[in-house]
């Protein structure tokens, strides 16, 4: 970088000039131009290891060091943010900012974690971003690292998570070394994930940067929340701050409120919520803070109507009495008003889709159906991916936060009840209390089945490791889809920081990153994580279990070892019946099996307490218990459960 | 792909069909399977305030069969009544669905029934599925006729539970026949159905369920899986399990 310095043009002067230099070009005539004269070569230095080189006097002063250069600014605007932390598989295109946030800022807020992926990094920042409520910062290089990260973000993109990352790069190509620079050099870093980033920019200047840095937090943290990315050129990272930073400031934080549905519209769905005689409260991602459930429970309760949590967030006690998800297709039937809370797929909920030969989908609400949606998704839009799924026929669109909206709601709610309405919508209470109550015993009846079997039962997988977390401050990193979400069955779910929802985008390879981003915001609570762990999830970038014991994050993984991609099982499976072929050879391409992966040597070999594969249910609780004593010591732990497929 | 007149979809689905495959099976609701009841009431009822006036059968209605079928399915009448009409006997958990096919209605009491059912069954209104549709879907309830395959004593579990595997069964009501919520696949043991309706429905499933039919899978191998079925146990009462009384 030295080389660079002693014969860089001024990178400012270089843009700002760049312009005036194309139109220059475009006007000059159309004849050869002279080649300049070269410049005269610079005397040949004398031999390494020579008396001269040795004994002689240089004939120029080469300024090899700096105190402090642009990087050492960026951290002070990193460490502005208050961000905890920065997750990164090490590049050279931002040697300088990790060199900085290692040396200059201490290694401490923001602290480097090591990642063996970039996949890996942002997929922690999504996890801790639904613990913490807030990003933590992720380098990677501005090409290799970008499209290694890219699923990752665009799971975060479609989760509403914020995620902020910084690209390095190398604008001017003068300046690159060859020749790996110069493959880990691109015009337009960002382009390869603009179509699910919320905001991006190249800043030119520290001052810029500055601004940039401040501003792109502030995007990301404004519902609905969403990746920002920074592209950095190395060499404002790496040159001395100019004038020793004497004109650099630090931008003040301040974050935009979230949107509020406006006062009429809100008032509106009151009225109908109030008049209506089965209205159901759908939440999908409503829930923002811990304050968020309890606003709910307080709308629910006012109104004492049942509440469907589709869990892209922890929105709703699994056990409070109003909790009617295992009942939702029943309720949405019957009801005459919904209201939907950030839902991901409003028309899919509302609407049974078949997947045959003749793909059909019918209705599945009463013709007449009032349909009311708050969601802050509404006021970002945009083309190319299809995330936004289906359009709705919505009767009432509040486009706004539904937590921050929620408070004027219910207030609303509470004022148009009149008390003999206040009675009516209390006999509803003691129905929906027996239905909770009903759908938790069926849950147990239908968790009984297969009790013995082996391998294991996802059902009993659930049961024993529920038995040894329950006294616990337990928070569930992963989600339970593929485990017939048994632990939203059968547990007993009262706190935000309990569960943190899905991917967002249904890209595989989030779960083992995000268990492991989720237990590091959790690590300075004191709290259990725990991580029901897909196999083929873990395989995609297994390497994250290293980060964990590297960093001494406590998490306790559970294997859901199934030995397949058992979702693909299913479907392969469905085209082979469809063309009455081969209907038992589904598992070519599919199954993980033969060998079998030793997840507890892979993650013994990564420094973890680890035992397994376990198929016998009898030996799988004292095996959680001695994993869970690791975990209290501030250790990982994995055990390998050979398990049914879901 | 041979998309539906009924319903276009090429894309909203795709997603959550790639991760949460929903069968029939579990689609099939309490409320859709108890809503039946009440056509099964009506026909009686209506049965009963004009015995000397019965209406005939319609021997031969107007309707086109074929695009009934595809009524049918598309307004999710196999949801409650099976994908053959059949209907289905009370359980101890379930209400008993009413078989429809054949309805015992004339078509002006079918089509007034269906426009306003008592009881639970959702009402079907004209903006929904017109009077013409409705004579379609009357003609393909009029052309079922009950199923008469009979459960073959030779039937061998052993090998149905070997068939019950590799033939992928498994993947979505589980190893143990013991179902699942993601999958939709429902808990098929000890099965509760006769045979002749398991072999009518795996021919010729309602919701999401894959077709086997008779060319990938003989008759004589589905009464192996369904004796394999038949022979599972009965869970144990969960009262009884600590584990799952926390």
């Amino acid at each position: 970088m030295a080389e660079r310095k002693k014969t860089s043009v001024n990178r400012r002067d270089f843009l700002k000039n760049a312009a005036a230099g194309a139109a220059v070009l475009a006007a000059a005539p159309a004849v050869p131009a002279k080649r300049p004269a070269p410049e005269p070569r610079p005397a040949a230095p004398p031999p390494p290891m020579s008396p001269e080189a040795e004994m002689g006097t240089p004939s120029s002063v080469d300024v090899l060091t700096a105190d402090r250069t642009g990087s050492d600014f960026m951290v002070d605007v990193i460490k502005s943010l208050g961000i905890e932390y920065v997750c990164a598989n090490p590049g050279s295109s931002f040697r300088g900012l990790h060199e900085s946030v290692i040396n200059y800022g201490g290694n401490r807020s923001p602290e480097f974690i090591t990642c063996c992926h970039e996949e890996s990094s942002v997929a922690m920042g999504h996890g801790y971003a639904k613990i913490e409520g807030k990003p933590l910062a992720i380098f990677a290089h501005g090409t290799v690292g970008i499209q290694h990260a890219a699923m990752a973000i665009y799971n975060a993109y479609c989760d509403r998570v914020p995620i902020y990352m910084i690209g390095g790069n190398i604008m001017d190509a003068t300046k690159r070394i060859p020749p790996v620079e110069w493959s880990h050099s691109v015009q337009d870093a960002a382009a390869m994930v603009r179509d699910y980033v919320k905001w991006d920019d190249l800043p030119t200047s520290l001052p810029h940067f500055a601004e940039s840095a401040v501003r792109a937090y502030k995007i990301a943290m404004t519902p609905p929340m969403m990746p920002v990315l920074l592209v950095v050129d190395a060499e404002l990272q790496e040159n001395p701050i100019p004038d020793d930073g004497a004109t650099l400031r630090v931008p003040s934080l301040v974050l935009a409120g979230p949107p509020q549905g406006d006062s009429g519209s809100v008032a509106e769905a009151a009225r109908l919520l109030v008049a209506a005689e089965n209205p159901v409260l759908i939440a999908d991602r409503a829930a923002r803070t811990p304050a968020g459930m309890a606003l709910l429970v307080e709308l629910a309760e006012a109104l004492q109507a049942p509440v469907i949590d589709q869990t892209g967030r922890m929105n709703f006690p699994s056990r409070h009495p109003l909790n009617q998800t295992e009942r939702g297709r029943r309720l949405i039937s019957n009801t005459d008003v919904i209201l939907g809370l950030e839902m991901n797929d409003v028309w899919g909920t509302l609407h049974s889709f078949r997947d045959q030969l003749n793909r059909t989908s019918q209705p599945i609400t009463q013709p007449g159906v009032k349909l009311i949606h708050i969601g802050a998704a509404t006021l970002f839009s945009k083309s190319n991916y299809q995330n936004f799924q289906r359009y709705s026929e919505l009767d009432l669109d509040i486009a706004a936060d539904a937590e921050a909206t929620l408070p004027s709601l219910t207030e609303s709610v509470k004022r148009q009840l009149t008390a003999n309405r206040k009675v009516a919508l209390q006999d509803r209470a003691a129905k929906f209390a027996a239905a909770n109550r009903e759908s938790l015993q069926q849950a147990r009846d239908a968790a009984a089945y297969a009790w013995d079997a082996s391998p294991i039962s996802t059902a009993r997988l659930s049961a024993e490791l529920w038995a040894q977390i329950k006294d616990e401050d337990w928070s569930l990193v992963s989600t339970v889809g593929f485990v017939s979400r048994w632990p939203l069955r059968l547990w007993s779910f009262d706190k935000y920081h309990q569960y943190i929802g899905g991917s967002g985008g249904y890209g595989i390879g989030y779960g083992a990153p995000a268990a492991v981003g989720a237990a590091l915001a959790n690590r300075k609570y004191g709290r259990l994580s725990v991580n029901i762990q897909n196999d083929g999830d873990l395989m995609y970038a297994p390497g994250v279990l290293w980060t964990a014991a590297h960093h001494r994050i406590p998490l306790l993984t559970i294997m859901h070892n199934n030995r397949a991609y058992h979702q693909e099982v299913m479907q392969v499976q469905i085209m082979a019946n469809r063309h009455s072929r081969g209907i038992d050879r589904a598992s070519i391409g599919t199954s993980i099996a033969d060998p079998n992966i030793d997840y507890a040597k892979l993650a013994q070999g990564m420094g973890l307490f680890a035992e397994g594969p376990i198929s016998d249910p009898k030996e799988l609780g004292p095996a959680i218990q001695r994993a869970i004593a690791v975990v209290k010591r501030g250790e990982p732990a994995l055990i390998d459960v050979h398990t049914q497929p879901r | 792909m041979n998309r539906s007149s009924v319903e276009t979809q090429p894309s909203a689905a795709a997603s959550r069909r790639s991760s949460y495959r929903t069968s029939g099976f579990a689609i099939v609701g309490c409320l859709l399977l108890t809503a039946a009841v009440a056509l099964f009431l009506s026909e009686r009822s209506t049965r009963a305030q004009a015995p000397a006036q019965a209406p005939k059968p319609a021997a031969a209605p107007a309707g086109n069969a074929k695009n009934g079928k595809q009524i049918f399915e598309a307004q999710g009448c196999f949801k409650c009544h099976g994908s053959e009409g059949q209907g289905r006997s009370q359980t101890a958990k379930e209400s008993a669905v009413p078989q429809i096919a054949p309805t015992r209605l004339a078509l002006p009491a079918f089509l007034r029934f269906v426009r306003s059912p008592t009881g639970q069954m959702p009402p079907y209104s004209s903006q929904q599925v017109s009077d013409s549709e409705l004579t379609d879907l009357y003609a393909f309830l009029q052309s079922l006729a009950p199923s008469k395959v009979e459960f073959p004593s030779t039937a061998n579990a052993q090998n149905g539970q070997r068939l019950y595997a590799s033939y992928g069964c498994y993947e979505c009501h589980g190893g143990e026949a013991q179902g699942s919520a993601q999958t939709g696949g429902s808990r098929l043991g000890p099965i509760q159905i006769p045979f002749a309706s398991f072999v009518s429905y795996v021919r010729q499933p309602a919701g999401q369920m894959p077709p086997y039919t008779k060319k990938a899978v003989p008759d004589a191998e589905l009464a192996d899986i369904y004796a394999f079925l038949k022979s599972r146990p009965e869970a144990a009462p969960s009262k009884g399990i600590a584990l799952l009384n926390q």
